[in-house]
């Protein structure tokens, strides 16, 4: 069964069930059901037809959800893009995917640029007439698992983001392992805390459509009201939890979560994205009674490990592990000569199986394992810890992003001669911090260093903090010396543009 | 008891706090009211936390936690719009 003929068959059995609840209001199975076929056909007279590919940029809403399916019934992909996703990224998206038709508001529809519309039709998804249409035709396309469901792109290290294709198949089987795992029910409520762009909102939204359950969404807006965001849990009766550890960190830190005590529909807290402190878990499960589950992979393989938090795990003075395959994944460890590591030895972790990305759109396809760049270490009871990367894609506050797309964006200002970024601290702490060396009579200030970079990075991409330094620190080969520049951070040595 | 401060009071206050805490005091000058600080990224879930506590240290906390969200920080405009509606409504 495709992804779409999950709420098909959801609104089959139960159409007055909840499917999806806020912002904006209640979606229920039958509903969602008719307007994804009503738009199905919206789309289908822009030529929308198998094999294409929809952008849909559109903050996170039922009508995103609408618009997702409508374009799945057909047999297409959609590649979802935030409302914050600025308009120079989506048109590359665009343009990258080769969009047929790109979806929007008329508030975003109003910035897509004359040169994307030449390439793409574009639709204004304030003209809601088609949901008051009728039944209409069923649109259903029979699609095979290996089809291309849909396209998420993750930053690049080359300076543009690229685009992981994942299949129908690839997702029901890290779904199928969530519902079976979590025992998902008609009855139960998941939260949905990550935007559609990211990989852990895919595990929220089709384990609830699998089911028949509701998924509650969080509107974007609430991440920085940490106080609302706990409110949330209790207000939604919220049975399923998933979000990155920064989100439930802020949520105890800022929010006063655990004041209050914790909602009785609590049954599963589920995490990913970046190591969570253990001192955090404990305060979790000292909160709730419900189960605390470690969810392992990066965007290309879907969840591939998972971990249960135990009593002795929180007597650890470590993250606990990222644990053992799951979705039917096979999962090891190499070192850099090929061979497995012994003892306290450590190798990047490789996947193979079901869950393994089609490939990185315009790529070669991916056969075979996927190496993911984790260093992990085999523990005694043959599961594994998490130790780092040995690359620069880093996780900021639970984003995913590589340094080298957010320098390429900061070498583009004109004022700038050099630039180096890093990152300082970890989990919630981590700062992104960006070194420039400013070009003989340039007169930018921090500022317009930020604005430059909205141009093309989403929020969470732009540096935390600019340092403007005279020269970047280099080893005696002349490579860029990243320790030293922590020392710059740590001195406090900036000079401020003037 | 002493007067509530003025929209540009307000406004003057946050900006001089916002160059000052996170953008090195901006010297080329070029935020304003208007900027739109979530999108250029000078405010962000971490720092919002800083920003608010200055707000309740310096306004009194006259906000209302319930209204507070992305829209809030949007620019500098939001936030004294917010704020000049909870002196409003606290009057009342």
């Amino acid at each position: 069964m495709s992804l779409h003929q999950l709420v098909i068959a959801a609104a089959a059995r139960d159409p007055g069930a909840v499917a999806v609840a806020g912002p904006g209001g209640e979606l229920r199975y039958g509903d969602l059901d008719r307007q994804a076929n009503a738009l199905a056909q919206v789309l289908a007279g822009h030529g929308v037809g198998p094999g294409d590919r929809v952008l849909i940029w559109l903050d996170k809403s039922p009508l995103a959800i609408i618009a997702m399916q409508a374009v799945l019934r057909l047999g297409a992909a959609y590649v979802p893009a935030s409302g914050t996703t600025p308009v120079g990224r989506v048109a590359f998206m665009a343009r990258d995917c080769g969009a047929r038709v790109v979806c929007a508001p008329g508030v975003l529809h109003s910035l897509i640029s004359a040169e994307l519309r030449s390439d793409a039709r574009c639709l204004n998804l304030d003209d809601r007439s088609w949901q008051h249409e009728g039944p209409g035709t069923p649109v259903n396309h029979l699609v095979q698992s290996a089809e291309l469901a849909y396209i998420l792109y993750t930053s690049g290290s080359t300076g543009t983001p690229k685009g992981v294709c994942i299949s129908h198949g690839n997702a029901r089987a890290f779904i199928d392992w969530a519902v079976h795992e979590l025992g998902v029910q008609p009855g139960d409520r998941l939260a949905n805390h990550a935007p559609f762009t990211f990989d852990l909102s895919v595990l929220d939204l089709y384990a609830a459509f699998a089911a028949g359950a509701a998924v509650c969404l969080v509107s974007a807006g609430l991440a920085y009201a940490p106080g609302r965001l706990a409110d949330f849990l209790h207000r939604q009766r919220i049975s399923i939890w998933y979000s990155v550890p920064s989100a439930l960190i802020m949520m105890m830190r800022d929010g006063r979560l655990l004041d209050r005590a914790a909602p009785e529909s609590l049954r599963a807290v589920l995490f990913a994205g970046e190591p969570f402190p253990i001192r955090y878990v404990r305060s979790l499960a000292d909160w709730t009674s419900a189960r605390l589950l470690n969810l392992y992979g990066p965007t290309e393989t879907n969840v591939c490990t998972f971990h249960e938090v135990t009593p002795a795990d929180l007597e650890r003075d470590r993250p606990a592990p990222i644990g053992r395959p799951a979705s039917g994944s096979k999962v090891w460890a190499e070192k850099p000569d090929g061979r497995a590591p012994h003892g306290d030895d450590t190798g990047e972790l490789i996947v193979d199986g079901p869950t393994v990305m089609l490939g990185y759109w315009g790529s070669a396809p991916q056969l075979g394992p996927y190496r993911t760049g984790d260093i992990v270490r085999l523990l005694a009871d043959g599961s594994f810890d998490y130790v780092g990367r040995d690359d620069y894609l880093v996780k900021v506050r639970g984003h995913r992003l590589e340094l080298g797309e957010v320098e390429a964006a900061l070498s583009s200002h004109h004022d700038a001669a050099e630039v180096a970024v890093i990152t300082s601290g970890e989990g919630i702490d981590c700062r992104l911090l960006a070194f420039i060396v400013l070009r003989a009579e340039a007169n930018s200030g921090i500022l317009a260093f930020k604005r430059h970079c909205s141009v093309s990075l989403p929020p969470y991409m732009i540096p935390d903090e600019i340092f403007f330094v005279t020269k970047l620190p280099r080893t005696v080969n002349g490579k860029l010396d990243r320790a030293a520049l922590i020392d710059v951070v740590q001195l406090s040595v900036k000079e401020p543009a003037s | 008891m002493t007067p509530e401060p003025s929209e540009s009071e307000i406004s003057a206050r946050l900006i001089a706090f916002i160059r000052e805490r996170f953008l090195d005091g901006d010297a080329a000058g070029e935020l304003d009211e208007t900027s739109p600080l979530l999108e250029w990224g000078v405010i962000n879930s971490l720092n919002s936390v800083i920003l608010l506590s200055f707000i309740s240290e310096e306004f009194g906390t006259p906000y209302l936690l319930e209204n507070i969200d992305a829209t809030t920080f949007k620019s500098v405009r939001n936030i004294t719009m917010m704020l000049s509606d909870g002196n409003q409504r606290s009057r009342r």
